[in-house]
């Protein structure tokens, strides 16, 4: 008994470290990264060997105070959120229609929908930004927020409908004969039921909107619209040359929240990741 | 206060029947119940009342009021699913009150009309829980609960009891015929069991493949059977229906010899004998057999006996006893004989 006892103890331990070694391994460009925000900017570039770095908050202190990185921020966050909720508002009641309703050429459209996906943003980057250009919102955060929350739309619909096709038609049933309309059954019933769905669909939506690059240099161009991750370009060209410890800051602040939020649901998230890849069809 | 018609009623998806062709006229506080194998249409009828399923043909009515394009929450109906459906993220006490907020009762009743219900089915004192808090019995009676919480015009309950172990659905059992008394709330229970459709009914509709087979009281229905399917769906252990011949006003099967069969009765004719309507005898013989199993329940003494290939069964005194192999002398009921057409099934019966 003991000796059994103690095997299992070991055999956990083992796993510990298997899974710690592993975690670290994931995790290293990340500490990596702060390591270089977090020291000045010869230290960086010098080709010598440093075994002992020399702490410094010069990039912090830089990308305040010689760079408009709090508006930066603020437009990131404000572009992201708004297109989320966009993408909520819309994509809820699409799904609902397309999990629930009957009429044809519905499993057409739901296929429609995915099919936007399927094709490299860069094809219609050119009509996006004339589109844009004539409606007069280059260089804004309107623009950026359409753009996110169209380019995320499809997935968004469809995870959720995967979670709505989950609910049993009973309950459905059940609040109809309850005498609730349908937009009450979305409301008090389908909602409340499949919001790990929507917070997974929201947050995997979030993380494509701060990654997302290319749209965005293409509306942006002055700091009127930058974000991060176009903030993180600017580092890199003009008369300062790259500037490493910068970059690194940035891309370091632009990382935490998501881990963050990531970790908070991640319960949620592994879930909804897999029944959206499962269910589909 | 209602009164259902089910006038002609068909449904069809496609190529699949659900239903084929119910009839039936539900008089006002009546206790009726759907009975019937698996798939033969009752959830499918039961569904059409409430209005979540269109009828292919016919017309339901309801107090004199055709109600086949009425949306359900425009229906005074309530339901029961068979699977509770109770709303996951809400409380108990939410979900009773839920018929409550839809149906714009004042929101200053709410409180005591859900105390109410819960007080009926005993459950007031699990009202702050979640459905996943419950056990089977109690979100079965929450369930109800939230069925009876507001006054409907019907109660419609689908296989209410049908998750429940035998014990807790007997006492559910006599909570609902109790609480249907009680209300005078016409009412169509839906279920599988023969036993809890006797028990609760009024009037019982026996179906099979989406037609129905016989509407009746639970005592004609079970002393006389329109057909050999109701005959067996109906007692337990079933009605032994022997399939033979008869000639000269005599039947005959292997084993079985039984006269005094009606002048117009003849040729190929299925025989139906209760088990309590068999006496093991040493009289007037209608049945030899041997002893196949003898099973003492402690009130009642079930006796099998085989007879050519068949089995039958016999209800005896409780201190019937005998050894396997036996042979053993029966006597029917001259009385509690049922004919049947040796083809279709129908009854024949007794000019
Ligand atoms: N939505 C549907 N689509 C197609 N066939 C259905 C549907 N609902 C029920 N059926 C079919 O109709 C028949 C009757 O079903 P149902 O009324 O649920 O039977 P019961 O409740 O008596 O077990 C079954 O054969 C079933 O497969
Ligand atoms: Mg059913």
């Amino acid at each position: 008994m003991a000796s059994q006892r103690r095997k299992r103890g070991e055999n956990l331990i083992i796993r510990y470290l298997i899974l710690g070694a592993w975690a670290l391994f994931c995790l290293m460009p990340v500490l990596w990264f702060l390591s270089i925000g977090l020291r000045p900017r010869v230290e960086i570039i010098t080709p010598q060997p440093i075994y002992w770095p020399t702490f410094s908050l010069d990039a912090w202190h830089m990308i305040w105070e010689d760079w408009p990185m709090a508006k930066y921020l603020r437009n990131s966050i404000l572009a992201i959120f708004g297109s989320v909720l966009i993408d909520l508002v819309l994509g809820i009641p699409a799904a609902y229609s397309l999990a629930r309703y009957q009429y044809r050429g519905r499993d057409d459209i739901a296929f429609y929908i995915l099919s936007t996906r399927m094709m490299a943003p860069a094809i219609v980057a050119i009509p996006i930004f004339f589109l844009f250009r004539n409606a007069g919102l280059l260089d804004t955060i309107w623009a950026l927020m359409l753009i996110y929350a169209a380019i995320n739309l499809s997935f968004v619909t469809w995870i959720i409908r995967s979670y709505m096709l989950d609910i049993p038609k009973e309950l459905e049933d059940a609040a109809r004969t309850d005498g609730a309309s349908d937009l009450r059954i979305l409301w008090e019933i389908i909602i409340p039921a499949i919001l790990p769905g929507i917070i997974t669909a929201s947050v995997i939506a979030m993380i494509f909107a701060i990654n997302e690059f290319l749209f965005t240099l293409l509306i942006a161009s002055t700091p009127n619209a930058y974000t991060m991750s176009v903030a993180l370009a600017n580092f890199t060209g003009g008369s300062d040359g790259v500037i490493y410890n910068a970059i690194a800051l940035v891309a370091f602040l632009a990382f935490v929240p998501v881990f963050l939020v990531v970790v908070a649901i991640q319960k949620h998230l592994s879930r909804g990741l897999t029944m959206g890849a499962v269910k589909g069809g | 206060m209602a009164r259902i018609e089910l006038n002609g009623i068909q449904k069809r998806w496609g190529e699949v029947w659900g239903v084929r062709d119910v009839n039936i006229d539900i008089a006002d506080e009546e206790f009726l119940v759907l009975l019937g194998p698996s798939g033969c249409g009752k959830t499918t009828t039961m569904r059409m009342i409430a209005g979540l399923e269109e009828p292919t043909e016919g017309d339901i009515v309801m107090d004199g009021e055709t109600m086949n394009d009425i949306d359900p929450r425009d229906r005074d109906v309530a339901m029961v699913f068979q699977g509770y459906a109770l709303y996951p993220n809400m409380t108990i006490y939410e979900n009773i009150r839920f018929p409550l907020r839809m149906r714009g009762v004042p929101r200053a009743e709410h409180d005591a009309h859900v105390r109410r219900a819960a007080g009926l089915v005993e459950m007031a004192d699990y009202l702050d829980r979640k459905p996943s808090a419950l056990s089977g019995g109690q979100r079965q009676r929450a369930a109800l609960a939230r069925a009876i919480v507001r006054q409907p015009q019907v109660f419609l309950m689908d296989e209410p009891l049908s998750n429940l172990d035998a014990k807790l659905r007997q006492a559910m059992r006599v909570q609902i015929k109790h609480i249907q008394r009680e209300l005078k709330i016409t009412t169509v229970y839906v279920t599988h069991d023969q036993i809890e459709a006797m028990t609760l009914a009024d009037r019982i509709v026996i179906m099979q493949s989406g037609l129905i087979q016989q509407i009746g009281t639970p005592d004609e229905i079970y002393n006389d059977p329109a057909n050999t399917f109701v005959a067996n769906f109906i007692g337990s252990p079933p009605m032994n229906l022997i399939e033979g011949e008869v000639s000269g006003g005599v039947f005959t099967a292997p084993g079985v010899k039984v006269p005094g069969m009606p002048a117009h009765v003849s040729g190929k004719v299925t025989l139906g004998v209760r088990p309590e309507d068999c006496h093991v005898t040493e009289g007037d013989i209608d049945l030899t057999g041997e002893v196949y199993g003898v099973e003492p329940t402690g009130d009642v003494t079930y006796l099998t006996l085989q007879a050519g290939e068949k089995l039958f069964e016999i209800k005896a005194d409780r201190t019937y006893r005998a050894p396997l192999g036996a042979t053993e002398n029966v006597r029917f009921d001259a009385e509690r004989i049922f004919l049947f057409d040796g083809e279709t099934g129908e009854r024949l019966r007794r000019e």
